[in-house]
């Protein structure tokens, strides 16, 4: 079948060269783009070589010892008004003298209570290392919120599982603190009010003690007016009675300063099981720099509350932290003792010695945020304070607290006897041991990290009977966080993670434009190379733009290369993109957890010190992304605003109208309250353009080009496809409505068309005939079943055919004097119908496929149109007659919608392409004229029609011309019969390619002809790789773009298929077809298109590619 | 020590933002415009414990206070103190774009700010002598920079002995060296008063802070009660004075008496009302301690909030005080409105009143007196 034709023809290639060329070219472009793309991504790798500015100084290298600030008054006698020897001096008795007290029971001593905070990891930490030293637990857990008896209860679950694991008495606090202020009406109203609403709420408190399993509470009252201590103490009673009715203890916390006055201690040494003295915070965290527990102070409470019940009532106190007042602000930052050590340790603080008379360590330093005064408490501290415990033999102790502990006071706690510890104790208190424990260092949300630590020592002398701790340059180093940009108080800057955002970005820029406002966007690579004038907007109006990673991976879990590429891709396209660099990076996910282990820190330290990138977290966080309500997202600002100054919001990744919404809001709330909303770079005090650097075109030239061709070419090739999609979409749009309108145009024309019920001139109908045994007799019958008056002639050429078909026809032939059969050896339909064409005399020709049947009345129609000289050729109305199966019934409305629309539309400005082989009738002289059938392309009767056009023809359609044809029903035999189509088209676009946009043929050469190319076989040609595209944005849940283009090509396809059904009286329901079509016919439809162009390239001769008869179509002639 | 339990702090405010803070009214922009008197109504404000001078404002604060309460404040009140030399404009500013009017307490005295130490380098006679001169000028220049209607209570409660200024410490009862006859006045210490009122007065004008209006803020009763001292020896003059105003206490130490509002506040009104016949009369500090022994605070609180609607018609605002103290014993004054449940459920409901104006309103600035 596929012997080679000698005859030439369209796209013949007799050397055969061809494909092996093509084939070579192919190779080498694919090498030439491996090897570009190898380039790209390798030059990903290379490190963008950021320097960070001199402006950028690191607060590391800033801290600076200095000489040791002066310390407010010491309050280390103050106790000394409140024993029996003050009060003989006037001092009022802390309520009435002690009555000799009933006898209770002696309470059980040693006590290890501890203290515990939810929100510090290093505390849970030291819970779970430690655990098996405590005896009780404190923290935070209920606060009376006013004087109607309200609570506000915190989780304690967490706390409640480590601690019972452990076989540790929980004693949650109750407290009267809201945030930062105490609420002494809350206490002062339930005390002083009605006996019921005190009922109640002990009632409630009962509840809640019994829910969280707790062995009691420890009450914290603070600042509650002395002068209702009567009222109190009865309150106190009640709570007490009500706790020890359910088995549960009630401490009390005794501040150890002028405010021990609250409490009737005198007459509360009956109820309260224990007194917990608060022997720390000498000097708190909102007064001037001070001492926090020193020793004289210490031991001179310790004397007073000897003279309140049995000291094995009593519990001290006993602090393990720091504090860092900096002049100027209004409070104390509270450390832990590592914090104490790293901030000693990097201002090169020479000597810190606890000596007399305070006993507590405290030093000086100076960072560029202000100068600083430290005041912390050690193993050493504490160990004194524990001997002045025993020595009084008090009930217990309570560490404040776990997390920031120097952690050896374990060490102490488990020394047989602390009063006489030894040498060699002593000797392994000298040595300090690091750990993996992050500190912290200055204040503000831009860090850097260092991961160094070491271990270090300190002296331990002994003087006035304490112990001594001396700490020289050789103290012990944590990994650190040092932490700048904290500002002034009302300075606040806004960030937005994860843009540009083609819908929110320019949304949020124009609302910071109205406020003359300078934001800095954290921007995602994959955000920045799709939208490219975004970023370059957001750097043109005065915004800064930091590094947020490619595709926005957890960098903790990420492997370093990855974070490399992550970061170089995006700080490369920034590049390209703005001409600027950007030394600003956030990490994706937790930018507002501080590491808090070692390991944690790692992947900054790469970031930073690898990759030479500024840190930049933040610390308030609306978590705006969760679209709580733009209400929700002010308020939560609100509240943490006094917290923080870096307000991290969104401007992609989802909806984000709320945070459009509310950013108004926002900027006015900050403004209101007197805030600056600045940039970051303001905000730190450095230049923008040392934040964003200029690309120095000097640095890593050959890198530089790399990535920038690249990213070039990268959004080059997008941009091209979205502007091909667009341009595409439109041009169909337009020709579809054109054909819509024409087609409309036609049928409204047809009743008036010219038309002579005379004009019957006789006619020759040929038919070529290959294996057309199960048809061919009734396609015959079809023939003479008609009302055409004129003469009828048949000619049919059997081209070989292996059945029976000859047989059939001659029989008939027999018959039947009008019907002539021609054989011939097998040459193809052309041939075919050439052999044909030199039998018949007859004027008009009608041409009829073998399996096509006539109905009555298509002769007429066919051939009257030829009553106008200048009609050339008429193209009859094909249907699919054999509706069986469902692929022939998609190619029934293909062949409404697609060709006979077409050639209704097309025959209006005479460019119709194609007068079809199946029916047709032509013109004798026209045909001649044209020069007859060509040989070299597979469609003869596209190449004649085109001839005709040459010869200047009209060629006509005739729509009651209605020829049954039959489709194929196997998307085998349909894909065959289609390649052979699809070749022609191609051979016929091929051979009359000067026809295109040729002056000469006006509708034909401007728009019938491109319309084949670009709709039959470019877009066709490319439906897989724009199908490609829409799953895998589907798969990214990024569909929208995409699905907008697709849904306007099946709206338009659908909008045909109306029209058509419509005109051809068809049900329109018919129309919904085209849906399963696009997924089925479509993806067919290319693939035999990209066969026939390889085909068309190789030059190799195609066979007809039979269509297998069944004999199905049913005409129904009425 | 640092006790913050942050979801406490979380929940409660979450509490506190149902409370949506209202839209910052400001006047249109039909040229400059001032604090009108209003028809009907009376303006309802407070200090709200701005710290220990008075002068911490905060947006916080205010919306705190105001979430306490239920009611938005037409009248926000703080301190301008001599000795920290400045305008209070961030004060101002966050008071004006919260909505609310700003009253100044601007008080001529030094650091630290304690009672009953007598006159400091800020005494009335180094102002008459010109000494602060160039301050009161800077401070003109602010006011008139804010732009925007502000009250100011220059050198309250003169009347009395505690602050430096008052005529107690300026030759008290001593006759002016004119008067005739003697025993009549006019007495040195108050007209000393008036001449550094009027200067201090006349500057600011002259800086062309005409926004300003100028509150004359007396205690309700004098200290010590003699003829020399009384409220109209230190009236200085209706061309000085925009609003009248007074301090109007209930007991505020525990060794005090206690008494009603009626008898604090009936015979200081007329006096006051007596200065002149048509000027506006503020209670610019009003409070009471809450010592349920000795009386009853929301009843206090009720009469004033009930009282000025219908005893009192010249009252066109009342600025309630709010704030906690300890005393030197050791023992608290609580002045705040939340000093007890009774008590804020009394300041509520009585502030919810319509005729508690929860807004400023504005009229059209007249050109200043020449």
């Amino acid at each position: 079948m596929s012997a080679p034709d000698p005859k030439p023809f369209v796209f013949h290639d007799p050397a055969g060269k061809r494909w092996p060329r093509l084939r070579i070219l192919g190779f080498f472009v694919a090498l030439v783009l491996f090897v570009a793309l190898t380039g790209f991504i390798q030059s990903l790798f290379v490190k963008p070589q950021l320097r960070l500015p001199s402006s950028v100084r690191q607060i590391k290298g800033q801290l600076r010892a200095i000489q040791q600030q002066a310390l407010a008054q010491p309050k280390a006698l103050d106790w000394q008004k409140f024993t029996n020897l003050g009060r003989s001096h006037g001092m009022p008795p802390i309520g009435p003298s002690p009555k000799p007290a009933p006898p209770r029971p002696k309470a059980v001593q040693g006590i290890r209570a501890a203290f515990f905070t939810d929100w510090d990891p290093d505390s849970l930490r030291s819970l779970t290392e430690h655990g098996s030293q405590i005896t009780h637990l404190c923290f935070e857990w209920a606060s009376m919120t006013d004087g109607e008896g309200g609570l506000i209860f915190q989780d304690i679950s967490k706390v409640q599982h480590s601690a019972s694991a452990q076989g540790i008495v929980l004693m949650p606090i109750l407290n009267n603190l809201i945030g930062r202020d105490w609420q002494p009406e809350a206490v002062e109203a339930l005390a002083n009010g009605p006996a019921e609403r005190r009922a109640a709420f002990i009632l409630k408190l009962l509840g809640a003690v019994q829910e969280a399993k707790a062995g009691g509470i420890l009450l914290n009252w603070e600042q509650v007016n002395p002068a209702d201590q009567g009222n109190l103490t009865t309150f106190i009673e009640q709570i007490a009675s009500g706790l020890h009715s359910i088995s549960k203890e009630l401490w009390l916390q005794v501040p150890m300063n002028e405010e021990i006055n609250t409490f009737e201690l005198g007459r509360l040494t009956g109820t309260v099981d224990r007194f917990v003295a608060s022997l720390t915070d000498e000097t708190s965290d909102d007064e001037p720099a001070g001492l926090i527990a020193s020793q004289d102070w210490f031991e001179g409470w310790l004397k007073v509350i000897q003279e309140y019940g049995d000291p094995d009532r009593w519990i001290a106190i006993l602090g393990a932290y720091g504090y860092d007042w900096t002049t100027g602000k209004r409070r104390a930052e509270e450390i832990s003792f590592s914090d104490a050590m790293s901030r000693a340790s990097y201002a090169g603080v020479k000597t810190i010695e606890s000596g007399s008379p305070g006993f507590n360590p405290t030093f000086s330093y100076e960072e560029p945020g202000g100068s600083h005064t430290v005041c912390f408490l050690d193993a050493i501290t504490f160990l004194n304070h524990l001997r002045a415990v025993k020595a009084v033999n008090l009930g217990g102790i309570a560490i404040q607290r776990l997390g920031e502990e120097d952690p050896q006071i374990w060490d102490i706690l488990s020394l047989p006897n602390p009063m006489e510890p030894g040498k060699a104790a002593l000797d392994r208190l000298r040595k300090m041991h690091t750990s993996d424990s992050v500190t912290n260092v200055g204040q503000g949300e831009i860090v850097t990290v260092d991961d160094t630590h070491d271990d270090g020592v300190r002296n331990i002398t002994q003087s006035d009977g304490r112990y001594v701790a001396t700490y020289t340059n050789d103290l012990p180093t944590f990994p650190t966080v040092f932490h700048q940009g904290a500002g002034d108080e009302h300075a606040v800057t806004l960030t937005f993670d994860d843009g540009p955002d083609p819908k929110w970005t320019p949304k949020i820029l124009d609302i910071l434009k109205e406020h003359n406002i300078k934001a800095t966007f954290f921007v995602l690579g994959s955000q920045a190379e799709n939208y490219p004038a975004l970023v370059q907007r957001i750097v043109n109006e005065g915004h800064e733009i930091g590094n947020h990673s490619y595709t926005h991976p957890n960098i903790a879990e990420a492997s370093k290369k990855q974070i490399e590429l992550e970061l170089n891709a995006t700080q490369y396209l920034l590049e390209s993109i703005t001409g600027r660099r950007t030394i600003l990076f956030r990490p994706p996910y937790n930018a507002d957890s501080n590491p808090s282990r070692v390991k944690e820190l790692l992947p900054l330290k790469q970031v930073q010190d690898e990759l030479g990138y500024l840190i930049v977290l933040e610390n308030i966080d609306p978590e705006d992304w969760a679209r709580p309500g733009a209400t929700a997202i002010l308020d939560r600002i609100k509240e943490q605003r006094e917290l923080g100054n870096i307000i991290l919001l969104h401007d992609a990744g989802g909806n984000r109208s709320q945070t459009v919404e509310a950013l108004p809001q926002i900027i006015n709330y900050l403004e209101t309250r007197g805030d600056r909303v600045v940039s970051l770079s303001e905000l730190l005090h450095i230049p923008r353009d040392d934040l964003m650097p200029y690309a120095n075109s000097a640095q890593q030239p050959y890198v530089r080009m790399v990535t920038g061709i690249g990213f070039a070419a990268w959004h080059g090739v997008e941009q091209t496809l979205w502007a091909f999609m667009i341009a595409a979409t439109g041009l169909v749009v337009l020709r579809g409505l054109l054909v819509a309108a024409l087609a409309a145009r036609h049928h409204r024309n047809r009743s008036n068309a010219a038309f002579d019920p005379d004009f019957a001139p006789p006619v020759s109908v040929i038919i070529a005939a290959y294996n057309e045994a199960k048809v061919i007799q009734s396609t015959i019958r079809s023939v003479f079943d008609t009302t055409y008056r004129g003469e009828i002639e048949l000619v049919i050429v059997d081209d070989g055919s292996t059945d029976e078909t000859a047989a059939i026809v001659k029989k008939m032939a027999a018959e039947d004097p009008r019907i002539r059969l021609q054989c011939q050896p097998n040459g193809g339909k052309s041939v075919a119908l050439c052999t044909a064409l030199a039998l018949v005399q007859r004027k008009m020709i009608v041409f009829l496929d073998a399996d096509t049947r006539f109905e009555r009345g298509t002769l007429g129609a066919l051939v009257t149109p030829l009553a106008d000289p200048a009609v050339g050729a008429v193209s009859g109305h094909a249907k699919v007659g054999n509706l069986r199966a469902f692929i022939a019934r998609c190619q029934g409305l293909e062949y409404s919608c697609g060709f006979n629309l077409d050639r209704r539309a097309y025959a209006v400005w005479n460019c119709i392409t194609v007068a079809p082989g199946a029916v047709s009738a032509l013109r004798r002289s026209a045909l001649d004229e044209a020069g007859g059938f060509s040989l070299d392309t597979l469609a003869e009767d596209t190449d004649l029609t085109l001839c005709l056009h040459r010869a200047n023809y009209r060629i006509a359609y005739a729509h009651d011309a209605v020829a049954w044809t039959e489709a194929p029903e196997t998307l085998r035999s349909l894909a065959k019969q289609r390649f052979r189509w699809a070749f022609g088209t191609l051979q016929c676009l091929w051979k009359h390619s000067d026809l295109v946009f040729n002056p000469e043929f006006k509708a034909l050469g401007w728009f019938a002809l491109p319309s084949v190319w670009f709709c039959q076989v470019l877009l066709v040609a490319i439906t897989p790789a724009i199908d490609l595209v829409l799953i895998f944005s589907i798969l990214a849940g990024d569909a929208a773009r995409m699905g907008i283009f697709f849904l306007a090509f099946l709206a338009m396809d659908m909008l045909l298929a109306v029209i058509a059904c419509r005109l051809d009286d068809e049900p329109i329901s018919k129309a919904w077809r085209i849906v399963p079509m696009r997924f089925i016919y479509r993806p067919l439809l290319s693939w035999v298109v990209w066969s026939a162009i390889i085909k068309a390239f190789k030059g190799a001769w195609v066979t007809w590619g039979k269509l297998e008869r069944t004999a199905s179509v049913e005409v129904n002639i009425s | 020590m640092r006790l913050f339990p942050a979801s406490v702090a979380v929940s409660l405010l979450l509490a506190l933002g149902a409370c949506k803070p209202a839209p910052p009214v400001q006047p249109k922009d039909q040229g400059p415009v001032t604090l009108a008197i209003p028809q009907q109504g009376a303006y309802t404000g407070a200090y709200m414990d701005f710290g220990d001078n008075e002068d911490d404002v905060t947006l916080e604060t205010i919306e705190g206070f105001e979430h306490l309460i239920g009611k938005h404040q037409a009248i926000v009140a703080s301190s301008s103190y001599w000795g920290e030399e400045s305008f209070p404009t961030a004060n101002l500013n966050i008071i004006w774009r919260h909505g609310s009017i700003p009253l100044v307490f601007w008080s001529p005295w030094d650091r630290p700010y304690v009672q009953n130490r007598g006159p400091d380098r800020f005494s009335l006679t180094s102002i008459l002598e010109g000494k602060w001169d160039a301050y009161i000028d800077r401070w003109g220049d602010g006011a008139r920079a804010f732009g925007h209607p502000v009250l100011v209570s220059f050198a309250n409660e003169m009347n009395g002995t505690w602050f430096p200024w008052s005529g107690w410490f300026y030759g008290g009862e001593t006759p002016v060296a004119s008067a005739v006859p003697p025993a009549s006045g006019p007495f040195q210490g108050p007209e000393t008063f008036k001449k550094a009122y009027r200067h201090v007065v006349d500057r600011v004008r002259a800086r062309g802070a005409t926004n300003v209006l100028w509150v004359f803020h007396t205690a309700n009763f004098s200290d010590p009660k003699e003829p020399w001292n009384a409220i109209e020896q230190y009236y200085p003059g209706s061309a000085y004075v925009d609003w009248i105003g007074s301090s109007v206490y209930g007991e505020q130490f525990i060794e005090d008496p206690w008494s009603t509002f009626s008898v604090t506040w009936d015979w200081p009104y007329n006096a006051l009302c007596a200065l002149d016949p048509t000027k506006p009369i503020m209670l610019a500090e009003w409070g009471v301690g809450e010592f349920p022994q000795k009386g009853s605070k929301p009843d206090f609180i009720r009469d004033a909030l009930g009282t000025i609607q219908s005893r009192y018609p010249r009252v066109k605002a009342a600025v309630f005080w709010h704030e906690r103290w300890q005393n030197a014993s050791g023992n608290y004054s609580n002045l705040r409105a939340n000093s007890s449940p009774e008590s804020l459920a009394a300041y509520r409901r009585g502030v919810a009143y319509p005729f508690w104006l929860d807004k400023p309103q504005f009229a059209p600035l007249k050109p200043a007196p020449k």
